[in-house]
């Protein structure tokens, strides 16, 4: 017998009581601002929310934000402060050394500040691999709960994607918390 | 009523600073949870939600198997099924040589700890390189995790500086944490970028869409699959969720439990390998089959690692997690400890005040504190019950049952107030290690009540 068969074999042999599925009824909270509490949790979580004011550019707030930066990557077209389009790459490890990367998000959620990001550039290392990442995000696409986020992404097809709220951060020396463990030290999520 | 848990409880309260800081800082994780609990109205609801969905995939992981199977391979990942932790590191080692691999980025995973897949790994010349930034300090100081979510939260930065300035040569003396921190990030990014192939835990498995969900607060998970051309992941059978809705009630427990964080930094859903690459995932067994045959201990599965448990206990606070003889320490670690093997880990079961404080914060509303209860009743059975705890339950039992003597002790109770020190603090006495006795009262209750002097 395989191992997975005799795996299945002895679980079924094991399997006492079968219990049913709960029905998932949930009264789930709902934040009266959306916006301002996305905003508020994302500083909690160590990140920046920005919302761009009419008439103003995308481009204008990136240089503002990351007056250093000399490699931006971004595979969008209205980014034009970009370097350099991180697709044309033919080795993620080309990546490395990115001041910032500016993405676009699907959604954003309330409760903890996480946007879910689909892959929609070539490399996912491009998400994690620069000291600052960029997230631009309409601020009409933001949902109370991950429930609600759940729902969302249930219906799109994605080979890999990623809820990220703020920063990378580890606590792992003496509870000290400390941003940029590996991914990017500083997450501006841009919202439109 | 020594245990090789309160042998080494003592060495670790030996140092009276480090114990008082382990145990203010993990109640202080402690606190932020319950900030967090507090936020959410829904709290209770979403626990007792989160137990009956773990009850209903524990009890149907048959079929939830399958389905998550199907589903992984039509998405065009390899899976493979192993029965116990040898079968395991054989798959893993067999992958590595397919691509003739020499080395392993990994991150945080206590499946691997559980089958010692590292050792094996390196003894067939495999350079495995932890990511985690506490498992990597673990990892050059030769040392085990002491928490599974906080591995290092032992170690001192003192001794971290130490460490680094040796392996990355680091500032000597320099012990800031962000200093620190952003030496090894920029040591261990070489790792990632030059890594054969890439390993990770898994937190959840979605059977209706074949896709695994790892979350880290660092990205280490991430950044280690974004280079190499192979993925392995690797899951206990537990990890099963049926869809992507009860996913969304355990992704807003975790991190709100483990480390009161309202979610990890990045909750990351694995589906389809990129072009060109492989991804396999590793359905692990390894006694837990074994679990469903025990209704008693059954909730044990419903785990899904999050360390609360050990953050609120009050034995785990004081005594640190390298007390304990099994590699995951606290309450859940107590009771499987136990289901591995009695005989050989009974030495935590009493490493325990029965406060249920773990059953009453755990998520998935794992019976803890009552299942260590349960443990105990039954040491006597496999041979492991404390000799002097039976020795003072038989001696009670004949004093209990012969009041005349009972009387008379109780009369000359009073004369252990006055006998010197030595013969009252001693190695006989569990009870005056660490705390002053209480005087005996002069007269008995017995005594009053006969003299009409209990009003």
């Amino acid at each position: 017998m395989s191992s997975r068969d005799s795996i299945l074999a002895s679980i079924r042999r094991h399997t006492g009581v079968r219990h049913e599925m709960p029905e998932l009824t949930l009264e789930a909270i709902t934040y009266a601002d959306k916006l301002a509490t996305f905003s508020e949790v994302l500083a909690g979580a160590g990140g920046k929310a920005i919302e761009l004011r009419p008439g103003e550019d995308v481009n204008e707030v990136i240089r503002r934000e990351f007056p250093e930066a000399k490699r931006i990557a971004s595979n969008l077209k209205e980014i034009t402060c970009a370097t350099f389009n991180p697709d044309e790459l033919t080795d993620p490890r080309e990546l490395n050394g990115t001041d910032v990367s500016v993405v676009e998000g699907s959604f954003g959620v309330v409760e903890n500040a996480a946007v879910w990001l689909p892959r929609q550039v070539r490399y996912k290392g491009l998400y994690f691999i620069s000291n600052a990442l960029v997230i631009l995000l309409d601020k009409t696409q933001l949902v109370h709960t991950m429930n609600e986020a759940y729902r969302r992404t249930a219906s799109m097809d994605y080979d890999y994607g990623v809820f990220m709220s703020g920063p990378s951060k580890t606590a792992d020396i003496e509870q000290a918390l400390v941003f940029g463990a590996h991914g990017p030290i500083q997450v501006v999520v841009l919202l439109k | 009523m020594s245990t090789k848990h309160t042998i080494a409880a003592a060495r670790f309260l030996k140092n009276k600073e480090n114990e008082a800081w382990h145990d203010h800082t993990l109640w202080m994780v402690r606190t932020k949870r319950d900030k967090m609990s507090h936020s959410l109205p829904e709290w209770e609801r979403l626990r007792e939600l989160a137990s009956e969905i773990k009850l209903y995939s524990n009890s149907h992981l048959d079929t939830l198997l399958e389905e998550f199977e199907k589903n992984a391979i039509a998405n065009g990942a390899i899976v493979h099924w192993a029965k116990d932790a040898e079968e395991h590191n054989e798959i893993v080692l067999r992958i590595l040589r397919q691509h003739e691999a020499r080395n392993l980025i990994k991150s945080k995973s206590m499946l691997t700890e559980e089958c010692h897949m590292n050792e094996f790994l390196m003894s067939k010349g495999i350079d495995v390189v932890e990511s985690d930034l506490g498992e990597r300090i673990l990892q050059l100081m030769h040392l085990a995790p002491s928490h599974i979510v906080m591995p290092a939260i032992h170690i001192k930065r003192e001794q971290i500086s130490e460490m680094m300035e040796r392996e990355m040569g680091t500032e000597k003396g320099n012990i800031d944490p962000t200093y620190l921190t952003h030496a090894a990030r920029k040591n261990l990014r070489e790792k990632f970028l030059h890594a054969d192939v890439a390993m990770t835990g898994v937190n959840f498995a979605v059977a209706s869409t074949g896709e695994i969900v790892v979350c880290t607060n660092e990205g280490n998970a991430d950044m280690g699959t974004s280079f190499p051309k192979v993925h392995i992941a690797t899951m206990g059978m537990e990890k099963i969720v049926p869809n992507l809705e009860a996913l969304g009630v355990f992704t807003r427990l975790l991190a709100r439990s483990g480390t009161g964080q309202p979610v990890t930094s990045y909750t990351s859903h694995y589906r389809r390998p990129p072009e060109g690459q492989e991804f396999h995932i590793i359905i692990v067994d390894n006694g837990r089959s074994d679990i469903l045959a025990k209704p008693d201990h059954i909730r044990t599965l419903n785990c899904i690692r999050c360390g609360e448990c050990m953050n609120t206990c009050p034995v785990y606070r004081r005594s640190g997690g390298y007390s304990y003889t099994y590699f995951i320490p606290g309450p859940i670690g107590i009771n499987l400890g136990m289901l591995r093997n009695p005989e050989e880990y009974s030495d935590n079961v009493s490493a325990c005040s029965l406060c249920l404080s773990c059953s009453n914060v755990c998520p998935v509303k794992i019976d803890l504190g009552e299942q260590i209860y349960r443990w105990r009743q039954d040491l006597d059975k496999i041979g492991k019950a404390s000799k002097e705890k039976k020795v003072m339950s038989f001696g009670m039992k004949f004093l209990m049952e012969r009041p005349g003597l009972f009387n008379t002790a109780l009369k000359f109770a009073p004369v252990v107030n006055h006998l010197p020190r030595f013969m009252v603090y001693n190695g006989l006495n569990a009870w005056g290690k660490g705390r002053e006795l209480p005087a005996f009262a002069k007269e008995s209750f017995n005594d009053m009540w006969k003299k009409n002097k209990v009003r």
